[in-house]
């Protein structure tokens, strides 16, 4: 049936000079470029012929030219960049940040472990400051800093250095279901290795329980992993409760992946009884590529580097620290630390009033997660629609499913999985990502763009039409014939 | 430094509104512009001079911070957002502004497909 119809339709279009059919199928499947993410129709450019009169007019040879010919680059259409409304991916970096960092890539370009001269030393000081602003931010010491090159380094630098530091004696690591790829793909590559490791499930809301917790450490235990915001669906996890609950342990360790929760939710690690932290960069509207590891010194916490080198930060992460990226992350933090709880104000206010927006308009929603998460961080599933469809027909908002590590396949989300969503609704799921910069006036856009996109979409879904005439799908045999 | 005098917080406060209105990001602008009215709402209440003088201090080095960063947020300017256009169509009047977008959303994959299943 489709492919008759199909085939005149192929025929009536004219042939492959066609500039305009071409463009109009290539709309959904090309990529945006990469030098700018825009809101555009790719069409593909006009044959090359005699330039525009008014360029030639604007650019007429003067004889200091030497008879070459000017190069004029085509004047891009006027494209529109999408909303962005992804910050648990990336959050752009603060121009103040930048600010901080510009000299620093420009005049003052020493080594920061350059003792002999002025060079290294005021890199070495700029450094130090930093330093103060990120262990500040968390309630830590300077000296428990270490640098690294984002939360992937710090989570893998943690979990396989603890570990492997007490293989001797201790052969047994506890994380959660939800944690980040790189925690769980760190346990993993440690259960090759020979290390047992378990994988606590979490409740509907996310949160993990405390009883599963205090039956799963053992004698062997010796690292806990637990994360403090959920990337996926914002959940917080009662870090305090269950830093007090492992250190009723003696010689387990405490780590928390706080790559989302830093800056955005008041954090100290002396209150939750956090020995080891992971901080990002890039999430805390600093520069991505930077990153920190909290590792505490008193009682000292001991773990096996994974790079050996010239032995800087404390011989745990060796190699030349980046100066200037080095100086972004304390300016974020220390900028973090002064608009947090206006930022946290705000952050609110818009997310209520997103999912007002949306959930007075739209029925058949489900927020995934406990409702007391960073409300930053806004995951909805859409019954009856497709999340991929729907994140293609929302061409000019910026969204992901879920974590942008993962949005590659079309696997639904291992996190709305273990919160125990079902197959369709964890496909159908949308996260939606509010920040500082993030204003009222994309909030109702957006809005105004999901409420039309998810009612079209289920205007055409069969699914739908028999919701609407009261059949439970559930009960439905498809593979009956 | 004693106190700042009410004409110097008022000329901090407009040089700093103007200033935030040279970003050229939507985004930059629209926060600095709320941030600095949020703080010197704040300020107001405050009775404190030497509160009053370290808040004038602060804002007169942060005055340079945002000049500089304006400055090169202007140089690296990009394409506006979908949001500006929306406004900027609505003032000037451009009625059909937003539909080759809108075309394009619906027009690409979807419709010929409702028609053929039709």
């Amino acid at each position: 049936m489709l492919t008759r119809q199909l085939a005149p339709l192929r025929l009536r279009r004219p042939l492959p000079s066609t500039s305009r059919s071409l463009g109009s199928i290539r709309t959904f499947v090309q990529p945006t470029p990469a030098y700018h993410a825009s809101v555009q129709d790719v069409s593909p450019a006009p044959p090359p012929g005699p330039p525009a009169p008014e360029v030639e007019a604007h650019f007429t040879p003067s004889a200091s030219m030497l008879g070459f010919k000017l190069e004029v680059p085509r004047r891009e259409e006027s494209t529109l960049r999408p909303i962005y409304l992804d910050v648990q991916a990336t959050a752009p970096m603060d121009p103040r940040v930048l600010d901080a960092m510009l000299p620093y890539y420009t005049d003052q370009y020493g080594n920061p472990h350059s003792r002999t001269h002025a060079y290294g030393w005021e890199a070495e000081k700029a450094v130090e400051v930093a330093r103060k602003h990120v262990a500040d931010l968390i309630g830590a010491e300077d000296k428990d800093i270490i640098f690294t090159s984002g939360a992937t380094e710090s989570n893998n630098m943690i979990i396989k250095g603890v570990a492997r530091f007490h293989k001797d004696k201790k052969n047994h690591i506890i994380t959660t279901q939800t944690e980040h790829k790189c925690v769980l793909d760190s346990c993993r590559k440690l259960q090759e290795e020979g290390f047992e490791v378990t994988y606590l499930p979490v409740q509907e809301n996310g949160i993990i329980r405390l009883s599963d917790l205090a039956q799963a450490i053992r004698p062997t235990t010796s690292l806990v992993s637990i994360m403090a915001v959920n990337n996926e669906t914002g959940v917080i996890q009662p870090l305090k409760e269950i830093g007090a609950l492992v250190k009723s342990h003696r010689g387990v360790y405490f780590h928390s992946d706080c790559a989302q929760a830093v800056g955005k939710i008041p954090l100290d690690v002396n209150d939750a009884q956090i020995d080891l932290m992971s901080i990002s960069g890039h999430k805390i509207y600093g520069p991505k590529g930077v990153g920190a590891a909290y590792v505490r010194r008193r009682p000292r916490v001991r773990l096996e580097p994974i790079l050996s080198g010239g032995g800087q930060e404390r011989g745990l992460r060796s190699g030349t620290l980046p100066a200037p990226l080095i100086v972004g992350l304390g300016e974020a933090c220390s900028l973090a630390q002064r608009e947090m709880a206006s930022d946290h104000a705000r952050v609110s206010a818009l997310s209520n009033r997103l999912i007002h927006g949306i959930t007075s308009q739209v029925s058949h929603i489900v927020r995934n997660g406990a409702a007391s998460g960073y409300p930053g961080c806004v995951n909805l599933s859409f019954s009856y629609v497709e999340g991929e469809s729907l994140l293609m027909a929302l061409k000019d908002v910026a969204l992901s499913s879920g974590s942008a590590c993962t949005s590659a396949s079309l696997e639904p989300s291992y996190v709305l999985r273990a919160l125990g969503a079902a197959e369709d609704m964890a496909h159908s799921s949308l996260r939606f990502g509010i920040g500082r910069f993030t204003t009222e006036e994309e909030i109702d856009f957006v809005v105004q763009r999901i409420v039309s996109v998810v009612n079209k979409l289920r205007d055409m879904s069969p699914l739908w039409e028999m919701v609407q005439e009261g059949i439970d799908i559930s009960t439905i045999d498809w593979t009956q014939h | 430094m004693s106190a700042p005098t009410r004409s110097q917080v008022l000329g901090l406060y407009t040089t700093m509104l103007r200033t935030s209105r040279t970003f050229a990001s939507y985004n930059f602008r629209n926060y600095f512009l709320r941030r600095t009215k949020e703080k010197f709402r704040q300020y107001a209440s405050e009775t404190d001079p030497a509160k009053a003088t370290q808040f004038f201090q602060e804002g007169v080095k942060e005055l340079e911070v945002l000049r500089r960063a304006a400055v090169v947020n202007r140089l690296y300017e990009g394409p506006k957002l979908v949001v500006e256009k929306e406004r900027l169509g609505r003032a000037a009047g451009f009625g059909g502004g937003g539909s080759g977008m809108e075309a394009s959303v619906g027009g690409s994959g979807q419709p010929t497909g409702s028609q053929r299943v039709a």
